[in-house]
């Protein structure tokens, strides 16, 4: 890395973050939307010459995190992945990635059904199928059943008949989990910030919640799971400005998830019944955490398919192949 | 909030043939390593192999050749480190004098004092161990006891150290001794170089539950060292004592202990394994790839001249946590006969019975995160 991609990251975080916090989960798409555009996210990872920011994954990987850590309630990241992946083909309006889909390709056209699409309403075409089959959809025409996540955001169900269609390189699921690894790094980042804020203020028996040791232990053991789960989605990101991350994606997914259920649960546990409450601005990470955890392939999905690919290549390369990843 | 501070790095050129090197020199060994034990292996003593690892240059990596050493950088030094620990070769001889005494020597040390012992460590010849903790005293390190006074141009030595790994087979320690009458707490503590032979030095062994000989007590009976067996400054030992931590906390050893346990498993599976035991495999290589990235971006900062103290303790508590939970994962995940001569029943029943002691061993899970909490600001 560069002395310029240092100086082009701090130049991003800042934007985003200045933009990020003055929206946050209060988004409205309709609202908010275009001034995302004006900003460029969407061509974040496209070439200066298809008139994107020219931005490495690891730049995004500064923008996701961001988002997360904000609790973003808008498709900045999928349509910055879905854009890239449709740079040259025509294509128009917002780009989402959807995370299963049933359907077939005819030709140059698609027909079945998109589930759980992020923003699957407001987008102008979707990333779906499989890797090594994935094709870019125009979804203008889609009949489409509204749908929330866990975490309150649209997760839409399309069905398509005939709609136009080409083949893409790149799978929307190993994308879609990609991002979600790094989101929520982003927003364990923030509930522990959060969380550290908060036992150091409350004051119970006669002191803050900090001065006890089990209220210390609890926070340290976050720490630890935020810590591993920005390692994993750094990582993630190299490789895939490296070349194949596919070991990474699954590993960065798996460790994320974990993460997200260890660390909401605790910081639920130290904010007490206020964390649980509507009001409190907690849930907004950890629910987003929990459902991120879930989509685009759970720990359940990366991890066994890790581990088959591990079984398979055998024991004698399980550390070979592990540390080939970071050796020159 | 990123608590954890990731600066990009890359690992050295030589690292393929660093690796390939390490591979090479533990299969020649390898038919003599006690099977089950591999599962512990930075603490198991095989002096036979660490001479071998000495004379491949493979020791003192980091230090100037004037001492032995190679001159490498500490990331060349980390990828034969964690050879080592992934291949269960029986580093624990050399591995405290390595990892730790050298470097205090070459950094506090006299000349004298240098030129004695660290080019002996270097060709694994010489081992040492730290005479830190004492009856009593437990995790609460600064309530030292044992204490040091002057007589003449001399120092005599009384007291007590315990869990004292691997003095049986050390030539040296490096002891934390009370060298002020009524100083207390972490004031007026001094570190001594201890040669173990020395006469009023008493080792006596303590059997673990597995039935291994790890620790010992070592009893200190007016042991007379010259004057120059004080290391660094008179008074400062706490703060020399305790400016290595993040060396000894942050390393591979934190959390490869047990990756013989999950080659085996996997080798086990090699005939056919469920969605459960895929998962599980595919779940500890996504700890385990974590935690390597967590302690080499540690390792790079450290190369770097900083000291990510906090980053430190995390690799320790958290890889601590991850070794320890491999063989009750293992025993979940597949039927075993605890009871049979297989590698993967050896190392299974062996690692369990071990496991307890990773979160002990260099601070205990209360007190590293004790110390997280604090990096945290919260306390």
């Amino acid at each position: 890395m560069t002395d310029m991609d240092t100086e082009r990251q701090t130049m991003l975080a800042d934007m985003a973050a200045g933009v990020f916090a003055g929206i946050g989960w209060q988004a409205e798409f309709d609202r908010d939307w275009p001034r995302m555009a004006e900003l460029g996210f969407s061509g974040l990872l496209l070439s200066e010459d298809e008139g994107g920011f020219g931005g490495s994954w690891s730049d995004l990987l500064v923008v996701a995190r961001l988002a997360g850590e904000h609790a973003l309630a808008l498709p900045v990241l999928e349509s910055a992945v879905a854009s890239r992946l449709v740079a040259g083909l025509e294509f128009e309006g917002v780009g989402t990635l959807a995370p299963s889909s049933d359907g077939e390709l005819s030709g140059d056209t698609w027909s079945g059904t998109l589930s759980a699409v992020p923003w699957g309403r407001h987008a102008g075409f979707v990333i779906a199928g499989e890797e090594g089959g994935a094709v870019a959809i125009d979804t203008s025409d889609a009949q489409i059943t509204e749908r929330t996540g866990l975490s309150g955001e649209p997760r839409d169900t399309l069905a398509l008949q005939n709609a136009r269609a080409v083949r893409v390189d790149g799978g929307p699921l190993a994308l879609g989990a990609a991002i979600r690894a790094m989101q929520i790094a982003g927003a364990l980042g923030k509930a522990l910030a959060i969380s550290a804020n908060y036992v150091s203020e409350r004051q119970q028996f006669g002191r803050p919640l900090a001065k006890f040791q089990a209220v210390q232990q609890s926070l340290a053991q976050m720490a630890m799971e935020s810590a591993a789960a920005d390692c994993a989605a750094f990582e993630l990101a190299r490789s895939l400005d490296r070349d194949d991350a596919s070991f990474e994606t699954a590993a960065a997914k798996t460790r994320a998830g974990m993460a997200a259920s260890t660390g909401a649960a605790l910081a639920h546990q130290v904010h007490g019944a206020i964390g649980f409450t509507r009001e409190y601005a907690l849930h907004h990470l950890t629910r987003r955490m929990l459902a991120w955890r879930s989509e685009f392939g759970g720990e359940a999905y990366w991890s066994e398919r890790l581990g088959r690919t591990i079984v398979a290549a055998g024991a004698d390369r399980l550390w070979s192949d592990l540390v080939a990843r970071t050796d020159p | 909030m990123q608590t954890f501070t990731i600066k990009p790095y890359a690992m050295p050129d030589s690292a393929p043939a660093l690796r390939e090197k390490v591979r090479a020199l533990v299969a020649e060994h390898e038919h003599r390593f006690e099977p089950a034990r591999r599962a512990n292996c930075w603490v198991t003593p095989d002096p036979e192999f660490s001479c071998a690892l000495g004379q491949a240059g493979l020791l003192g990596m980091g230090w100037s050749k004037e001492y032995g050493g190679h001159e490498m950088s500490a990331l060349e030094r980390y990828v034969v480190l964690e050879e080592l620990l992934a291949a269960a070769a029986p580093v624990g001889a050399h591995w405290i004098a390595d990892r730790q005494t050298a470097p205090l020597l070459l950094r506090y040390g006299t000349e004298e004092q240098r030129r004695r012992w660290v080019p002996g460590i270097a060709a694994g010849e010489v081992y040492a161990c730290i005479g830190l903790s004492e009856p009593g005293a437990g995790s609460d390190l600064a309530s030292v006891r044992s204490n040091a006074r002057r007589d003449g141009d001399r120092w005599v030595l009384n007291g007590q150290k315990v869990w004292t790994t691997g003095a049986h087979i050390s030539h040296i320690m490096i002891g934390l001794f009370r060298s002020e009458a009524g100083s207390e707490r972490q004031a007026g503590l001094s570190q001594f170089l201890i040669p173990l032979d020395t006469p009023g030095v008493t080792v006596k062994p303590i059997i673990d539950l597995t039935g291994s000989h790890d620790f010992n007590e070592v009893w200190f009976d007016d042991v007379r060292l010259p004057a120059d067996a004080l290391v660094g400054t008179e008074g400062e030992g706490w703060k020399q004592a305790t400016a290595e931590l993040s060396l000894e906390r942050s390393g591979p050893e934190r959390y490869l202990t047990s990756q013989i346990l999950l080659t085996e498993f996997v080798r086990r599976l090699e005939g056919g394994a469920d969605a459960g035991q895929l998962r599980l495999v595919g779940r500890l290589v996504s700890e385990l790839s974590a935690l390597r990235q967590m302690s080499m971006a540690v390792a790079a900062r450290l190369a770097g001249g900083e000291d990510p103290a906090l980053e430190a303790v995390m690799v320790k508590d958290l890889g601590n946590s991850f070794e320890q939970a491999i063989p009750q994962a293992i025993a979940q995940a597949i039927e075993l006969d605890l009871s049979a001569d297989d590698a993967l029943e050896l190392l299974v029943a062996y690692s369990m019975q071990v496991a307890p002691s990773f979160s002990l061993r260099g601070g205990t899970r209360e007190i590293v995160r004790g110390i997280v909490a604090r990096g945290l600001g919260l306390r």
